[in-house]
């Protein structure tokens, strides 16, 4: 296992995926400072959309946690908050709080609930919000763009996808860019197989006084969608070796963010 | 000015004064440039491959039973689509017995008395033409889906999903809803993908066997086709009642002849030629562009007509109406509104709402598509946005209770046209309509795929209304006068 992470870890610095690498591109996106990780925090809460005009995609997210009364930035993730419906957050606190009006959260993982709560607008109020620019390295080139193949050799890989709560959507910004990566590095290497595993947080755990758990099917569609986007990039299907499982662990992917990453797909190559 | 203007209109090819109408088998050659006159100025037509001698070419043959051909309702001095004052005259001309107002699809419903103008009357008032989607839903391979939601008919003046033939409950189940032809020219654009993966999904967009390409995903307003051969399959056996299988040949001639056609506007009365200047409109600039190009900072959408802005006010009105075309640009792309409860748009992981301009969808160079399959519901046919439309059916869909919801519209919908999800059978579907082409809008009114927009300034209220935008009269002036360029 200590191998595994530090092949992820090694990886990370040479392509683009995972989910520091997301939330470092998130961070640099919106002009943020790159500092030491600060305290991790999970809480439920109702999103407040605050109205700054910078541009598009320009606008704030706060979330207050009702445990301490501290008003959270909770923009900075991959999927942003859908106003009227409660958000589990998930993440480490910064200090900053210039940008939106709350005390920003990076890196951060922000799941929308099926709770339904009200909605609630701010005006920006002085604030001036981020401007919206997407990292160079989430962004994969056009579809007709001559690509070479990536260069030998080719060691055995694991790569991993994190999924948001309840959720088997793969998140625009952040998917493609590693599923493009596995495919690309697949095809070049011709593995023996292709194994995807996919995870689910079945066990469950208890944020702002509330249990949260998903169910194992959530674990079998994830990977499922993964096969499905391996084999739609040229993957053979003969490759590829799916299974699911509940009751995940905690894998230290990354970010560190512990129960994030039980939501999650393996996909291992092997000779 | 003016006069060099008249001068270059007038040695336009002379279909800008003579009839328009294309009829089935008519046997006349397709010039390898024409151009008619339409509400704001002159539509050009430019067909790459040449001058095309049309006897006995499929798309201008009466292949069926009904008489039609593609022609018929892809005419040229419409965009390759077909206005609905084009519909109105064509019915006075003929007294109705135009192939164009055949019972299958061109009245309200073939059971109803044809002779009676009545009886066409979403044709004859708003320019939609009956589209039968089979029901329960079924794959592209005509297997049936399970949809995951139940349809109710609540209102249905046109009476055709109550018929005994061709109603829900007849012995080949349908639900009507009532769509504008879309423009069959342009398709390059329509075809093309600018990029592997759908957000919207997450997944890369499906390939195509036979060919190795990506389904573009933006073809239909319910993406019922995913090419060309099998949109012109499908308009065969439906629009045109052709009997047994489409003829490969027929189908290759067809595809051929509609992906060499571009048009655009090319002259408006208060522009002049839309090729000075620094600009680029008119339909040579599509054939040369690439398709399949994600605005950008580097490709700025409808920066065709950057060269006609302005930073005083001229007085002269030529010179007033081009810098207020550059303005309208400039809205499209910079003015920023709240986006909310769309799905297809919130839906992803931009958040609910999302601050952001006309372009966000609008996303694709030179046609103003979207770069990804464009299906999102802007709301022009479900309640509680939809304007009032009594003359159209109204659905009632449930979704069940193991299925997620609309994702904004809830677990019951109503609306006119469920759109994506009589493709998909899904939920997270309804409502949804295929973002279509804006080039050559001035030549082919009414607007939105049910035709609620008459006019390009209905299209800036509906927007503004929908989303609270506040655009003051001058940035509807604008985006007007852009859209009457395109």
């Amino acid at each position: 296992m200590k191998h595994r992470r530090a092949a992820r870890i090694a990886l990370g610095a040479l392509r683009p995926s995972g989910a520091a690498l997301g939330a470092l591109a998130a961070a640099l996106a919106f002009g943020q400072a790159v500092t030491a990780p600060g305290p991790s925090r999970s809480f439920i809460a109702c999103p407040i959309y605050r109205d700054t005009v910078n541009g598009r995609k320009s606008g704030c997210w706060l979330a207050t946690d009702a445990s301490d009364g501290v008003r959270y930035d909770v923009s900075l993730g991959r999927t942003k908050p859908q106003i009227g419906h409660e958000i589990l957050v998930e993440g480490r606190v910064s200090s900053d709080r210039a940008a939106c009006g709350g005390l920003a959260m990076t890196p951060i993982h922000v799941s929308v609930l099926e709770t339904t709560c009200p909605s609630f607008t701010l005006p920006a109020e002085g604030f001036p919000g981020r401007r919206y620019e997407v990292p160079l390295n989430l962004v994969l080139p056009p579809a007709d763009a001559v690509r070479e193949p990536p260069p030998p050799p080719y060691p055995p890989r694991t790569w991993a996808i994190e999924f948001a709560y309840g959720s088997d959507f793969l998140q625009y910004q952040y998917s493609e860019v590693i599923l493009d990566d596995i495919a690309r590095y697949v095809l070049a290497a011709h593995p023996r197989a292709v194994t995807i595993d996919g995870y689910a947080a079945t066990r469950g755990w208890v944020v702002s006084e509330r249990r949260l758990s998903e169910p194992a099917t959530l674990a079998a569609s994830r990977a499922a969608l993964v096969a499905e986007a391996l084999q739609r990039l040229g993957v053979a299907p003969s490759l590829l070796k799916v299974s699911w499982h509940g009751n995940a662990q905690a894998e230290p992917i990354d970010d560190g963010l512990p129960e994030p990453s039980k939501r999650r797909v393996d996909i291992k190559m092997s000779y | 000015m003016r006069r060099a203007l008249w001068l270059c209109v007038l040695l336009m090819p002379l279909e800008l004064l003579a009839g328009t109408w294309w009829t089935a088998d008519s046997g006349q050659a397709f010039p390898a440039r024409v151009s008619y006159a339409d509400a704001s100025g002159v539509i050009t037509l430019l067909a790459t491959g040449g001058e095309l001698d049309t006897r006995g070419h499929p798309f201008f043959s009466s292949l069926g039973k009904n008489g039609r051909a593609c022609i018929t309702c892809h005419q040229p001095a419409d965009g390759m689509s077909l206005s609905l004052a084009t519909i109105q005259e064509r019915w006075q001309a003929t007294a109705g017995h135009d192939p164009l107002f055949a019972a299958i699809d061109g009245s309200n419903c073939p059971s109803l008395p044809q002779q009676d103008s009545s009886s066409h009357s979403l044709l004859l008032n708003h320019g939609l033409f009956r589209i039968a989607r089979p029901w329960p839903p079924r794959t592209p391979d005509g297997a049936p889906l399970q949809p995951e939601f139940s349809i109710e008919v609540l209102h249905d003046p046109s009476g055709c999903n109550a018929d005994r033939e061709f109603g829900l409950t007849s012995a080949r189940p349908m639900i009507s809803v009532f769509r504008r032809p879309r423009p069959a020219t342009n398709l390059k654009y329509v075809t093309a993908y600018g990029y592997t993966f759908e957000p919207k999904d997450g997944l890369p967009l499906p390939l195509d066997p036979r060919t190795g390409l990506r389904y573009s995903g933006n073809l239909l307003a319910d993406q019922r086709a995913r090419t060309l051969d099998e949109q012109a399959v499908d308009a065969m056996s439906t629009h045109l009642q052709v009997q047994g299988t489409a003829n490969a040949e027929q189908l290759r001639r067809i595809v051929a002849f509609e992906s060499q056609l571009y048009s655009a506007q090319s002259v408006d009365w208060r522009a002049g030629l839309l090729n000075e200047q620094g600009a680029q409109g008119g339909p040579d600039a599509l054939a040369q562009a690439k398709p399949g190009v994600l605005k950008s900072s580097r490709n700025p959408q409808w920066a065709e007509f950057a060269g006609w802005a302005r930073e005083d006010s001229p007085a002269d009105a030529q010179q007033a109406f081009r810098a207020s075309v550059a303005r309208g640009a400039a809205v499209f792309r910079d003015r920023t509104f709240l986006i909310s409860d769309s799905a297809g748009l919130n839906s992803m992981n931009f958040g609910n709402p999302t601050r952001d301009s006309c372009n966000f969808c609008h996303n694709a160079t030179r046609s103003g598509m979207d770069i990804a399959p464009g299906q999102v519901d802007l709301g022009t046919t479900n309640e509680p946005f939809a304007d009032p439309a009594p003359d159209m059916p109204l659905f009632k869909l449930t979704c069940r209770s193991q299925f997620a919801p609309q994702p904004f519209l809830g677990r019951v919908v109503l609306t006119h046209d469920p759109g994506f999800a009589l493709t998909t059978g899904k939920c997270v579907d309804i409502g949804k309509i295929t973002i279509q082409s804006m080039r050559g809008l001035a030549a082919r009114p009414p607007y939105f795929s049910n035709g609620s927009a008459a006019t390009l300034r209905a299209v800036i209220d509906y927007y503004d209304r929908r989303y609270k935008i506040g655009y003051s009269e001058q940035e509807k002036q604008d985006l007007t006068n852009l859209m009457s360029v395109l």
